[in-house]
């Protein structure tokens, strides 16, 4: 929480967004059942839900984290409606395809054909009992020891998941203020959310979803500005209201939209390096009012060596880490392609050369 | 208004939506324009369009629309062309790798191959690889593209290169490769034939190897 509250502490904070099962298995040596995404509630089975809850509360225990991010649990009497082809549909219309490699639900599609299809579609009621179910029972489980986030789904990036890439873009030029009723509902079910993870003793939220690809935002500066930023701002006033700091996390180059998301957000998560992010440069830009988490390069942590992954974490720790304000992170997550070996040689750098005073 | 066909090419470089566009191709056929001009509008429009986004004038919303746009026409044209005019340069098998089920990327490299007057066969998403052999023995298209985002999934794009080895079939076609975590080094590496960075280039790519 020092390092949140922009004071530098006397260790760089590390934590990971998320830790695919396969690593999870392998650091707690337990085994998950049930159902999983990094992305939706795919299962209110509690049974499944509080083993997989166990596994990364032991496991970020274990690396020693010092932030532990939450996903929202599916509402008590929620059950996914399952295809017959093996997809599944969430809360949102949105249709999840099961990865066997990483044995996680991923959005593959959308039931939302037209307009009309969401204006039948029944929106996902906030007060559902049971969505604080895994972020009470994480807080129970650690206590004080690290600082606990609630994770929310962007409202643009649910907005824009929700319907087919093709359809969101033709509204984009057509149905506008569609999609701008569609992002303020979204945004509507975070603002009551947010109060929910600050009366389940959370301290930050993080928010996903990406606003970008590789080589910009996905829509024009102008639909950030008009739309989206507006959106975003109610909910880092509904958290900062209730005493949580807004952690936003997106991949891509954000560089054009950045200057408007740092006046609004507490950190930035993710500063992808194979989109040219350049975390230098955002510390030298930012710095001062932005948390810095992640750029150690989840494609490095696949593909490299050891060795070459210390250098790269000495690197963002040399860059993003003087004078505090940042967590030292992947730029997403460890995904079920990393190496297990290059993801904790990122953390024992961590430690190694994370110790306070840091100079550039 | 008596220019539509330079009105065409505008409404593709500026992305101004497919209302306008139909109206000004609307236009262009009630004077009886030859649908070959009206696609080389559309062409002229559309690499513009791809150029600002390369520059980062335009974001992916603009390509994607670009490319809605393309389709429009070419449904509007197809009554109007006559048998000669609806050859492609080539057919091209595309398909996200084993392993990966993102789509975005790989139906924008389909589009706009599409747009550059290729026959684009799409397998979709987690394609084994020898679906790719399969494909490439039976329809015997010139190029195969292969997408995917998840570096996970890039192991399977040398996969398909060894089958097509193994298969006796890789002098048979060029293979492109392209995606979030490729480079042109990867694609050296296994021996692919062309990398595109971005949908743009994949199309530029995929001519040039035609020419090889």
């Amino acid at each position: 929480m020092t390092t949140l509250d922009h004071t530098e502490p006397d260790m760089v904070p590390i934590t990971e967004m998320a830790i695919e099962p396969v690593h999870l298995e392998r650091i707690t040596q337990t085994k998950l059942v049930g159902e999983s995404s990094l992305q939706t509630q795919v299962s209110a089975d509690r049974r499944a839900e509080t083993n997989a809850i166990a596994a990364t509360v032991l496991a970020y225990q274990k690396l020693g984290f010092e932030l532990l991010p939450c996903e929202l649990s599916a509402p008590d009497w929620w059950k996914p409606r399952k295809n017959p082809d093996g997809t599944m549909i969430d809360e949102w219309g949105r249709i999840l395809s099961h990865d066997t490699k990483c044995r996680t639900w991923v959005p593959t599609g959308s039931i939302f054909t037209s307009s009309e299809d969401f204006e039948r579609f029944p929106l996902a009621d906030p007060d559902a009992p049971g969505r604080m179910f895994a972020i009470e029972e994480m807080r129970r489980r650690i206590g004080d020891e690290m600082a606990l986030g609630g994770f929310i789904r962007d409202s643009f990036a649910c907005a824009w998941e929700m319907f087919k890439i093709n359809d969101f873009v033709r509204w984009l030029y057509e149905k506008p203020s569609f999609l701008q009723r569609v992002i303020e509902n979204v945004t509507d079910f975070n603002v009551e959310i947010i109060k929910q993870i600050a009366d389940a003793k959370a301290d930050f939220i993080l928010s996903g979803g990406d606003y970008a690809e590789k080589k910009g935002p996905l829509v024009p500066p102008k639909f950030f500005k008009d739309v989206v930023f507006p959106n975003l701002r109610r909910q880092v006033e509904v958290a900062h209201r209730a005493g949580l700091k807004f952690i936003k996390h997106s991949d891509g180059n954000l560089n054009p939209i950045l200057d408007d998301l740092a006046k609004i957000v507490d950190g930035l998560h993710s500063l992808d390096p194979s989109a040219g992010m350049d975390i230098g440069d955002v510390k030298r830009r930012y710095g001062d009012r932005l948390v810095l988490i992640g750029n150690v390069s989840v494609d490095n942590l696949c593909r490299k060596t050891e060795k070459e992954i210390i250098e790269e974490t000495k690197g963002c720790l040399r860059k993003a880490a003087p004078g505090g304000g940042y967590i030292l992170s992947s730029s997403n997550s460890w995904y079920t392609d990393a190496k297990l070996e290059n993801c904790l040689a990122m953390v024992d750098a961590g430690r190694k050369y994370g110790r306070y005073p840091i100079h550039d | 208004m008596s220019n539509p066909l330079g009105e065409i090419e505008h409404a593709f470089r500026d992305v101004s939506g497919v209302d306008q566009m139909r109206r000004y191709v609307e236009m262009a056929l009630a004077e009886k324009t030859q649908p070959s001009e009206i696609i080389t509008s559309m062409r002229k429009g559309l690499s513009a369009a791809g150029t600002k986004y390369e520059q980062g004038e335009y974001f992916l919303s603009e390509l994607v629309m670009s490319g809605i746009m393309a389709r429009e026409l070419s449904e509007m044209l197809k009554p109007y062309l006559r048998r000669d005019e609806t050859q492609s340069l080539a057919r091209i098998v595309i398909g996200t790798v084993k392993g990966d089920l993102h789509d975005i990327g790989k139906n924008l490299v389909s589009t706009m191959l599409s747009s550059a007057g290729f026959d684009v066969q799409d397998l979709g998403v987690d394609v084994p690889p020898e679906k790719f052999v399969e494909i490439v023995k039976r329809e015997k298209p010139r190029v195969v593209a292969m997408s995917c985002l998840l570096t996970v999934a890039m192991d399977a794009m040398k996969n398909v290169m060894d089958r097509l080895k193994e298969s006796g079939f890789r002098s048979e076609v060029k293979v492109l490769v392209g995606g979030r975590p490729i480079t042109s080094d990867f694609a050296e590496q296994i021996g692919a034939d062309g990398y595109g960075v971005d949908a743009i280039e994949a199309a530029s790519v995929a001519k040039g190897v035609l020419t090889r």
